[in-house]
């Protein structure tokens, strides 16, 4: 029997950057434009730092940034904070305290920034590393956990095994701890993840890196497990720690394991 | 190794099946209204395009409630075998309720730190593991969260996990309602869609001058793609074929396209390297078309760029213009609707383009549907918030 045609691509590929951040970030030596700022949520910040540091760890200039780079990410649910939504819904409701839509779609919308909208776009951190690095390859966003980094992650080994590109930037980002999220957790009986983080890797083919990577694998029944949806983030702070070997079941089905050899 | 089109299932403002969403479109008719789904009270834009759920699984969640639905219809008579088979979707986001968070805040107040005992979302990948399981789906199923881009990319990367051998076939598509007052509110702080209230019919008006922005829709479209050699051993129904899949980043604005289109042209040309073809064989183009002031007139530059001189001759609609936007199914529901109006030999025309745009100075085919020339190209566009740029080119029922 033919081996499937995911056994050729890990072959000679490299981890030639990585880098995380977690909690509050300072991501204007990033930025293009300062004015950007103001359209930036805690993921979009997150990620623009992890992304460009891990572009700096592994050298790559504007041209190949611009012209030879694919962009990968797994971003998490959607973070909408108390201090955007409680006014809303505050100046929604009525009298009797229920909710009203003449309020909502007046007063109660007058509370909101209209850049809320932008930042509540699963897409936001990945158009923020795509902006602020140059990046105009080709993508995959997705979310919201480890088994879609997974994911995310084979199709940028095939972008590089096809000769589409010849730099993948692979990343997760989360901002979970949140007013609404935060439930999502807790009622299947998981403890309140880590509060902020991003990471990002580097990966090129038959080039020296700070580690191989050796295998991949990615399969799926469905059946709950028990590794933590917030997990890609944690997965590349492991790697940061030089981790061989990552295996993992998740919550939402998937089974996940990839080896690392550490040069 | 050839990717075919072998079943297509569909969720639209103008009918929950094949026949009834080709049907609509060659005749030209807007699935545009007042919006019922909720009181839109006093915000800008109270119409929309939407889907009669009367026959459709009920499910709280209408994105989950379509795709289901969607998923169904495609794989009505198939007989494959699910081990073969994969899924990749583009879906909507996950928002909450306000009423519900009003109802929460009354009986609990602000939660505390450890004691946040609801949760209003219903997280939108939910509905892709609901998807497998129900069909006995054990690969690793695909979400795709590029906006308005999502569900090209589904289709993209369903079609590249076909010819690389991975699948044998793959359901890929799109499921998206954001006619809420969540969804809704959003758009209308951005002014992104229209206020044309008094005229539901005549709202979504891409390529004209008078367009003042999208009409929102709702919907999904799943469709069935397989290895072209086994789908004819097996004596499927060949409703089209996908040959290539380009997908780039504008790295410009978030809500601004490049202004000569750079992302756009980009995607265009790697979609048609991909597939093999050259923008001489390209014979019809489904744009964005979104019926913004910025989309239209940028899409037309970038159109000009990829087909050159050839741009002109070239018929190109909107399918915007009769179903709205639906946002992250926009592009899978388009293709749909390509391929169902290219099994009847059509493409179909674009609605309410009265007064061109000068600025958009194609062939937007305004004055109805036309014979779809057997065998040549078609190019796909899908454009996102955040310069997310998504293309597949295409081929009717004659492969």
């Amino acid at each position: 029997m033919d081996a499937p045609p995911e056994a050729r691509l890990c072959h000679s590929v490299s981890l030639t950057g990585l880098a995380c951040c977690e909690g509050p970030v300072d991501c204007l030596p990033w930025l293009k434009t300062r004015k950007m700022l103001k359209l930036m949520g805690k993921q979009d910040r997150l990620a623009v730092v992890a992304a460009g540091q891990a572009a700096r760890q592994a050298g790559l200039d504007e041209e190949t940034l611009r012209q030879r780079t694919g962009l990968y990410l797994v971003s998490a649910h959607i973070p909408f904070h108390e201090e955007d939504i409680l006014p809303l819904a505050q100046h929604s409701t009525d009298s009797l305290g229920q909710f009203s839509m003449p309020l909502f779609s007046g007063p109660g919308l007058d509370q909101v920034n209209p850049l809320l909208t932008f930042r509540c776009l699963p897409n936001m951190p990945i158009f923020h590393v795509s902006y602020n690095l140059g990046i105009q390859g080709p993508s995959m966003t997705s979310f919201p956990g480890l088994g879609q980094f997974y994911q995310v992650l084979e199709q940028a080994l095939w972008a590089l095994e096809e000769g589409d590109i010849e730099v993948a930037m692979v990343g997760a980002v989360a901002d979970q701890n949140n007013f609404l999220v935060d439930y999502h957790w807790s009622r299947q009986g998981l403890e309140r993840p880590r509060p902020d983080a991003a990471g990002f890797l580097v990966l090129r083919k038959g080039q020296a890196g700070v580690a191989k990577l050796r295998s991949l694998s990615l399969t799926y029944d469905g059946e709950p497990g028990r590794a933590h949806p917030w997990g890609p983030v944690e997965l590349i702070h492991d790697l940061a720690g030089a981790v061989s070997r990552h295996q993992a079941h998740t919550l939402d089905g998937y089974h996940l394991s990839s080896e690392w050899e550490w040069v | 190794m050839r990717v075919v089109v072998t079943g297509i299932g569909v969720v639209t403002p103008l009918g929950n099946d094949v026949t009834a969403l080709a049907e609509g479109l060659l005749e030209g008719r807007s699935g545009a209204s007042a919006i019922t789904v909720f009181d839109p009270g006093g915000l800008a834009t109270r119409i929309a395009a939407q889907v009669n759920t009367a026959d459709l699984p009920a499910h709280p969640d209408r994105k989950w409630s379509f795709a289901l639905s969607a998923t169904s219809q495609a794989l009505v008579g198939q007989r494959l075998e699910p081990g073969e088979g994969g899924l990749a979707l583009g879906i909507g986001l996950d928002l909450f309720s306000m009423p519900d968070l009003i109802e929460y805040l009354r009986e609990h107040g602000i939660p505390p730190e450890r004691d946040r005992e609801t949760f209003l979302q219903t997280p939108s990948e939910r509905c892709v593991h609901d998807i497998c399981r129900r069909h006995g789906l054990t690969y690793p199923p695909q979400v795709h969260v590029s906006a308005c881009a999502a569900s090209t990319d589904a289709l993209g990367h369903a079609f590249l996990t076909i010819r690389r051998g991975s699948r044998r076939w793959m359901l890929a598509g799109g499921s998206d309602s954001m006619i809420n007052p969540m969804g809704l509110a959003g758009f209308c702080k951005i002014r992104a869609t229209t206020v044309r209230n008094d005229e539901p019919a005549r709202a979504s008006r891409p390529f004209d001058r008078d367009r003042d922005g999208f009409l929102l829709g709702e919907g999904a479209a799943v469709l069935l793609l397989e290895e072209r050699e086994s789908a004819l051993r097996r004596g499927a129904t060949v409703w089209g074929e996908i040959m290539g899949y380009g997908c780039s980043f504008d790295a410009h604005g978030i809500s601004e396209p490049h202004p000569e289109g750079r992302g756009a042209v980009l995607a265009m040309r790697r979609a048609l390297e991909n597939a093999g073809v050259g923008a001489d064989e390209i014979a019809y183009v489904n744009a964005h078309g979104t019926s913004t002031p910025k989309n239209d007139p940028i899409e037309s530059a970038a159109l000009r760029q990829v087909l050159g001189q050839r741009a002109s001759e070239i018929g190109i609609s909107s399918t915007k213009s009769m179903l709205g936007h639906l946002i992250s199914a926009s592009g899978a529901v388009e293709v749909a609707s390509v391929l169902a109006c290219a099994a009847r030999g059509k493409v179909h025309g674009t609605l309410n383009l009265e007064a061109p745009d000068p600025l958009c100075d194609l062939d937007y085919m305004s004055n109805g549907p036309r014979t779809l020339a057997s065998g040549r190209a078609i190019l796909k566009n899908s454009f996102a918030f955040g310069g997310q740029n998504a293309c597949l080119v295409l081929k009717g029922p004659d492969v």
